[in-house]
């Protein structure tokens, strides 16, 4: 659809044009387009320059390291940017440190170390997952002492132990259970 | 019966070790894909050539630069040198300094040992040609900070 568009309006305006491929951004060598049209193929363009094919065949600009080079230039281009790609054609030993950063800049976005900087984002990270435990610490203690019912009296250490003494003097589990474990003669565990 | 098989197994088992001993002296470099493998000096060449062409443009150098990008390796210097040549017919100055923090960025975390050898050898095209590495730029820490979309 996007081919058949640029087809028709380069029809219209008259311009001689190479067989294009169906799709994406237009080299600018082939054929000139004005603004009218850029902004019909690629609303969000505006002024800037396309210089690739991109990842993906549209005219879009992303930071990627496994892809460095995107499809089209950073920023617009403006005219004190043009007066910089006219030095740039000359000797690049003449540009200063500064028209070299902001020739950079008109390019792209970001540098490779800004990309790959660390954002800190583990901080937060670790600080929601405290909360959450911190949270639920709360509703443990709520649960047990208001949800709760009272523990059974039969789990105080002091009946486990009247519970113990009463199985023994019994005598249950004297083959293979919790007699068999206790030496009746000297009193004590074997 | 289980002599013949036992005869049959050392048979196949000898016959299969010597397969495996051959391609090894055939194939000079390894890159798992289908169909002939390129050695690692036509693709050298290769890039190079491609860097080479007086006529390059833009879109061109953009389309090489990102295949190597993709490649898993670090570029030899010669191409480097090559595209840092090439830059210097379109006129782009932005383009060479990208490509270098690429071509860092694929020395990984063994940029240490390896950039200081590409350095040396691609200084004298770089300052033949006025471009600065990414060090000198400054650019080897972050310079601005870019606003998280999700903070906007």
């Amino acid at each position: 659809m996007n081919g058949q568009l640029v087809r028709s309006i380069l029809r219209g305006s008259q311009l001689s044009v190479r067989a294009l491929s169906t799709s994406g951004p237009v080299r600018s060598s082939e054929a000139a387009l004005d603004q009218a049209a850029r902004d019909k193929i690629h609303p969000k363009l505006g002024n800037r320059d396309v210089v690739g094919w991109g990842f993906n065949g549209t005219a879009s600009y992303v930071d990627r390291e496994e892809f460095p080079l995107p499809a089209v230039r950073f920023k617009e281009n403006t005219p004190d940017v043009m007066a910089l790609r006219e030095k740039e054609k000359g000797d690049w030993k003449a540009l200063t440190l500064d028209e070299k950063k902001a020739l950079y800049r008109a390019s792209f976005c970001q540098t490779f170390a800004e990309m790959k900087a660390p954002t800190g984002e583990w901080k937060s990270i670790v600080a929601a997952i405290i909360t959450a435990l911190a949270v639920t610490g709360w509703i443990v203690i709520y649960m047990k002492k208001f949800v709760y019912s009272e523990m059974p009296h039969t789990i105080t250490r002091q009946w486990q132990e009247d519970q113990l003494n009463r199985m023994l003097t019994q005598n249950q589990g004297r083959i293979e259970g919790i007699s068999s474990k206790y030496d009746f003669e000297k009193g004590e565990w074997k | 019966m289980f002599r013949i098989v036992q005869r049959a197994s050392v048979v196949v088992h000898s016959v299969a070790k010597q397969s495996l001993q051959r391609p090894a002296a055939a194939v000079v470099s390894l890159r798992g894909k289908h169909g002939v493998q390129e050695s690692d000096e036509a693709f050298d060449a290769r890039y190079e050539n491609f860097f080479a062409r007086p006529d390059i443009d833009g879109w061109e150098i953009r389309k090489a630069m990102n295949d190597l990008q993709g490649e898993d390796l670090v570029p030899e210097p010669k191409i480097i040198i090559a595209a840092m040549k090439a830059c210097r017919r379109v006129n782009d100055y932005a383009l060479a300094i990208r490509y270098l923090e690429a071509v860092q960025d694929k020395c990984g975390n063994r940029l240490k040992e390896v950039w200081p050898y590409i350095k040396q050898e691609i200084k004298p095209t770089l300052d033949e040609l006025g471009i600065l590495t990414p060090e000198d730029m400054g650019y080897d820490k972050p310079e601005l900070a870019l606003k998280d979309v999700y903070d906007m």
